[in-house]
């Protein structure tokens, strides 16, 4: 944990944090020279020497007074680290992941950042003032007993120093024992979470079967398991902490029996002996208590790694000297990528999108449709071939001027909390009142202001009034017209719209398209018959591009794809 | 709340709370063996001799390796037995949530993230435990120990368990100073750290449109602001109690105990009115006090988050259920007017007070016929819709299944007479086959199959690397429309003669588009059907067109009636085809050519 602490500071905090920790090793060793004292306080009162006494008691006071100033110090010091470590976190994240590829944010890990940046940041910001002066004193106290030990009472010393391999094999054996049941149990954890969250997802499909109270098996037997694997990790752990704490208390039971047969055999003095044996349980009693700390130090420690694995992430490459796209004319140019190494979804991808004209990519499910597009806006960079926008590769655009160039309408919309008018003004930060207006008139968002009781003002997003699908998709179109970008990423919506939303949507995205690239994945007919240039993509691969009637006369998947559309355009649920 | 939750393993709690009293009393004794051996030494210390050898000794040594190991053993024991009760009740608990929440109004869900349900059934249950597990033993130990042995010091020698007593005050003192106004501090953090967290969702979610508009600078800003806020609120709060919680913790330090115990010992032995072996049991004593109470106090935040976690639990456990009938009378929708007749009797829903989402609506559907229900988005087709399978019940009215308040229907029976396909397909993590027998789990393979092959989706099934035994999402991923079909294929299964489709015409992929539209006219043959469409043309033929608005039912007929009426269905009608025919794709009126 120290190791990955200090990682996470930069030179001035990093040289603070050291002399904290020295402050700590200091109040250790002078907890455990009080502790030592004690043996000569305790000796010369049972002997009445009362002058030695007072001495020593004296001393004591003041190792106790050293001991109150350093533990202030470090105190106040561990608050500055701690919140060293915090500042330091932040900002770390904050740059880092605003410099991640977009396509390593998927559900899992956006769910698990805010709690690292809450409870994980927590954790360790509290550590250095609360955690690990008691670790480091639970360590250095019983060591500087055990070596003022050595040298008063070697017989007795020594006892305590064959404990301390005893005691470290007992936690080591513990554990070990722990750690193979966390895992298991973690998995089952992490089952019982996905069961939990499918729970709650399809509770209306599982109503309408009726399988919502009852009969829930699925759920039932992940929590059976969850709670199960926990009571192993419990029982375990259990075994394994009572080694330790008998390996411990052992040195108290050795020690008293060694201290009875010196006393008797061996020439101890007998107020030595009683002094020792208080000093014995001294010596166990912080490493007691050390065991406790152990599941707190383990959480900061996991928190400390989860961030750093945020951190040691590879951010996406962004050249020094950004260069300018020509025009809006988007290629690619046998582009390959896959989202894993071993599962490709591109192979050789090459087509032209000229600037100003309408491509229109089609093909099944699966075909790496969105994924053109996602490379294309630079979410992800290819693994061979280029991207090209106005002659330019992708990579030397950089992220920043590839989104000076594009606009996107996609199918999910995220809406920041802010008023209507926050979320369009996205589109172009510095556009002005008129400019927003307008952009949010052409996509008909007037309409849904209107309707809204706060107007314009309405707040959305996380914890505001809920939009509709339809009406979400008008914002991002307000959006991408306020951006006025020269090229425009679309993709079709299929699920149906209610005919009012899809009007609207329409009619904004026709004042959207107008004299731009236009790359769009298409699912209407209309959309492709009206397009330049028609795209066929089939599982990763271009297997034809021309215009409608081109790929009509050819035949093959496009024209199957054709006759499929003819067909269910004309279906009804039942027939006259 | 807590007291109410944890009620069923009250006994055993008890029970662990029994033993460690027993473990904090037994974890004296090895020290006041120490002081009584001590004592038997004190003739020889006092004549600085070598003791004799006396069986006393042993004796001693032996009652405190006993000692040793009885509470090593009732300690151990006290731990299992909390711990054993935490893991029991979190399954309990867990059981009870999700029992409940399948009773509860399916509304409740949607004005929720999964997330937070999530959350409540497995994070804030596990958040009892420290409560549960470890609080009442750390309490025990903190009243036991410091009681035991400040009664038994009193008895050695009340000046300086007095003495003793002043850096423990002290220490209390100023815990109580730091800890003053804490509750509003609590809040004050809990708050800013929401902040943080809205913040990081902000950056992480939005990160598509943070990047696609240029807006990087500006929610990084937003973030590291929120984080910068959070560190000083964090170094403010820290500094402004430092000086009392170190006074506390200072004061409480063995060395500082320690140094005064011994300076008031001095004090009483050096002007004889204390005997030098009295001192012995308050140096190995005297530590144990604080240190059972620190540990205790180290805890309160997460007794706080404990706390925390029970009220959200005893939420959700206190929102109403929907009610069941209270006996399992053989009622039976099919009598009366037959097994597919379903009426809606000035049926009125809303979510809140504000606004009604269903007023006053009366519908009849007629075994075998199928109605629409159309209108603009928040007209509430879908909340008429979704009162039918029980989603919610109605505020006022009544909704009727074979002349019976299907209020008065056990939900076994209600869902083996209406089945319910969705837009959004969502599949279990499961088999295959599973998923498909979801509503008649006894079903038998051939069924599956039959249900499979009527719903055009067999031959993908067997496509898939173990067939009807693939796990959904682990062995093989299906598309929309494929989706679509299963559970087209599970609502054929279920075979429940009243079937509400909600919007289940639109399609995620349009290549199976045709595969699914074979599959649904197979599932909607000779069906009672509720239809909620947004895609008018497929709905042209159907017994009857309902047209919603603000909730209310505007107007009732056929396709060719609602036309020639001329209202409101027309003028959707119209807006609809002219959408469709003159400028279904938005290039239509770019001056592109439109027919190639």
């Amino acid at each position: 944990m120290i190791k990955l602490l200090t990682a996470l500071f930069e030179q001035g905090a990093r040289r603070r944090f050291r002399g904290l920790l020295a402050g700590l090793v200091l109040v250790g060793v002078l907890e455990g020279v009080t502790f030592v004292l004690l043996a000569p306080v305790l000796s010369t009162m049972l002997k009445g020497d009362h002058v030695r006494m007072w001495w020593w008691i004296g001393a004591l006071a003041l190792v106790a007074a050293l001991y109150g100033a350093a533990l202030a110090w470090t105190t106040h010091v561990g608050y500055r680290v701690g919140t060293n470590a915090l500042s330091s976190i932040y900002a770390k994240l904050g740059d880092h992941l605003s410099l991640l590829p977009l396509g390593w944010f998927n559900t899992e890990r956006t769910g698990s950042i805010s709690r690292l940046v809450t409870k994980g940041a927590v954790n360790i910001a509290g550590a250095p003032a609360h955690l690990l002066r008691p670790v480091v004193t639970a360590v250095v106290s019983p060591l500087t007993v055990m070596l003022f030990m050595l040298v008063i009472e070697w017989r007795i010393g020594l006892a305590l120093l064959l404990s301390a391999p005893v005691a470290l094999g007992a936690q080591r054996i513990s554990n070990a024992m722990i750690t193979r049941a966390d895992v298991a149990w973690d998995a089952s954890a992490a089952d019982a979470n996905a069961r939990v969250l499918e729970y709650a997802r399809m509770q209306p499909v599982l109503r309408a079967f009726g399988r919502h109270i009852d009969g829930n098996e699925l759920l039932d037997a992940s929590l059976t398991h969850e709670s199960a694997m926990g009571r192993r990790l419990l029982l375990r752990g259990a075994t394994g902490f009572s080694l330790y704490l008998a390996a411990l208390q052992g040195v108290i039971v050795v020690a008293i029996f060694l201290a009875i047969y010196l006393t008797l055999e061996g020439g101890l003095s007998a107020s030595l002996a009683i002094a020792l044996l208080v000093l014995t349980v001294r010596f166990v009693e912080p490493l007691v208590a050390a065991a406790d700390l152990g599941s707190a130090a383990r959480l900061a420690t996991e928190s400390l790694k989860r961030i750093n694995a945020v951190l040691d992430s590879p951010v996406m490459p962004e050249p020094s000297v950004p260069r300018r796209a020509k025009n809006s004319e988007v290629v690619l140019d046998d582009v390959s990528f896959g989202y894993d190494e071993d599962a490709p979804v591109l192979r050789g991808v090459s087509f032209r999108a000229p600037a100003g004209g309408v491509t229109a990519i089609v093909g099944p499910s699966g075909s790496g449709k969105s994924t053109v597009l996602r490379l294309i806006s630079r979410f992800y960079d290819a693994d061979d071939g280029a991207v090209l926008i106005g002659g330019e590769d992708v990579r030397n655009l950089g992220t920043g001027e590839v989104m000076r160039n594009v606009a996107m309408v996609f199918q999910d919309v995220y809406l920041f909390e802010g008023s209507i008018l926050d979320n369009i003004r996205i589109g172009r930060r510095d556009a002005s009142d008129e400019d927003v207006m307008e952009a949010a008139r052409t996509a008909r968002v007037d309409e849904i202001a209107e309707r809204l009781p706060d107007g314009w003002e309405t707040q959305v997003g996380e914890g505001g009034t809920a939009l509709s699908g339809g009406e979400r998709q008008r914002l991002s179109v307000a959006r991408a017209l306020l951006k006025n970008a020269p090229v425009l990423l679309l993709d079709e919506a299929t699920a149906a719209l209610d005919p009012e939303n899809e009007a609207a949507v329409h009619e904004a995205i026709r004042h959207l398209a107008h004299q731009r690239t236009v790359i769009v994945i298409a699912h209407r007919i209309n959309t492709v018959v009206a397009a330049d240039r028609i795209v066929v993509l089939d599982r990763g691969a271009v297997e034809d591009t021309g215009t409608h009637t081109e790929l009509l006369e050819r035949g093959g998947r496009y024209a199957e794809f054709w006759s499929q559309r003819q067909q269910a355009a004309g279906w009804r649920l039942v027939h006259d | 709340m807590i007291s109410s939750l944890i009620r069923p393993v009250q006994g055993r709690l008890t029970l662990a709370v029994g033993l460690m009293a027993l473990a904090s009393l037994v974890q004296l004794v090895p020290a006041l063996a120490i002081a009584e051996l001590a004592r038997e030494f004190a003739p020889s210390i006092v004549a600085e001799v070598t003791p004799d050898e006396t069986a006393s000794y042993w004796t001693i040594g032996w009652v405190a390796v006993g000692a040793i190991f009885a509470m090593l053993v009732l300690f151990m024991a006290a731990g299992l037995v909390s711990h054993l009760a935490d893991s029991a009740l979190s399954l309990h608990v867990r059981r009870r949530l999700v029992d409940h929440l399948g009773r509860v109004p399916l509304g409740w869900f949607g004005r929720r993230s999964s997330g937070t349900v999530r959350k409540v059934v497995q994070d804030d249950v596990s958040a009892l435990h420290h409560l549960v597990a470890h609080a009442t033993l750390d309490v025990t130990a903190a009243t036991v120990v410091p009681v035991v042995s400040l009664l038994y010091l009193f008895v050695v020698d009340w000046r300086l368990t007095l003495i003793m007593l002043i850096p423990v005050v002290i220490g209390l003192v100023s815990f109580s100073l730091a800890m003053r106004g804490a509750m509003a501090k609590y809040a004050e953090y809990d708050a800013s750290l929401a902040r943080l967290g809205a913040a990081s969702v902000e950056l992480v979610d939005g990160i598509t449109v943070v990047k696609a508009f240029g807006e990087t600078g500006r929610a990084h800003r937003a973030f590291r602001e929120a984080g910068e806020q959070f560190s000083a609120f964090f170094y403010g709060w820290m500094r402004q109690t430092a000086r009392a919680s170190v006074i506390f913790e200072v004061a409480i330090s063995p060395s500082a105990i320690l140094a005064t115990v011994l300076a008031g010992a001095g004090l009483l032995v050096g002007t004889g009115r204390m005997a030098a072996l009295d001192v012995l049991p308050f140096a190995l004593l005297a530590l144990g006090i604080t240190g059972s109470m620190v540990r205790f106090m180290y805890g309160t935040q997460q007794v706080r988050e404990g706390r925390q976690a029970a009220e959200r639990i005893g939420e959700v456990l206190s929102v109403k259920a929907l009610p069941e009938p209270a006996s399992e009378e053989a009622v039976s929708p099919t009598t009366g007017h037959g097994a597919g007749h379903v009426a809606y009797e000035q049926a009125e829903f809303s979510y809140n007070e504000a606004t009604k989402a269903v007023r006053g609506v009366s519908l009849e559907l007629r075994p075998g016929s199928v109605t629409a229900l159309v209108g603009p988005s928040g007209s509430g087709k879908s909340t008429l819709a979704r009162l039918l399978p029980r989603f919610d019940d109605v505020d006022a009215g009544a909704v009727r299944l074979g002349g019976l308040d299907i209020r008065r229907l056990p939900t076994r029976h209600l869902y083996e007479h209406v089945g319910f396909v969705f837009q959004d397909v969502a599949l279990l993590r499961t088999t295959v086959r599973d998923n498909i027998r979801l509503g008649r789990p006894d079903a038998g393979d051939e069924a599956v199959r039959a249900a499979a092959r009527a719903a055009q989706i067999h031959q993908r099934v067997l496509d898939t690397p173990r067939g009807y035994d693939s796990v959904v999402g682990d062995d093989t991923v299906f598309s929309g429309g494929e989706a679509q079909r299963i559970s087209i294929a599970r609502a054929l299964l279920a075979d429940a003669p009243v079937l509400v489709l909600d919007e289940a015409t639109a399609f995620a992929d349009p290549e199976s588009e045709a595969a699914v539209q074979e599959a649904l006219s197979q599932l909607v043959a000779g069906r009672t059907l509720l239809v909620i469409a947004h895609r008018l043309h497929t709905i042209k033929g159907v017994d009857q067109i309902a047209v919603m608005d603000s909730g209310r039912v505007v107007e009732l007929g056929t396709h060719e009636q609602l036309l020639s009426a001329g209202g409101r269905y027309s003028r959707l009608w119209n807006a609809y085809e002219n959408g469709r025919t003159g400028s279904e794709s938005f290039l239509a009126a770019t001056g592109e050519e439109t027919s190639r």
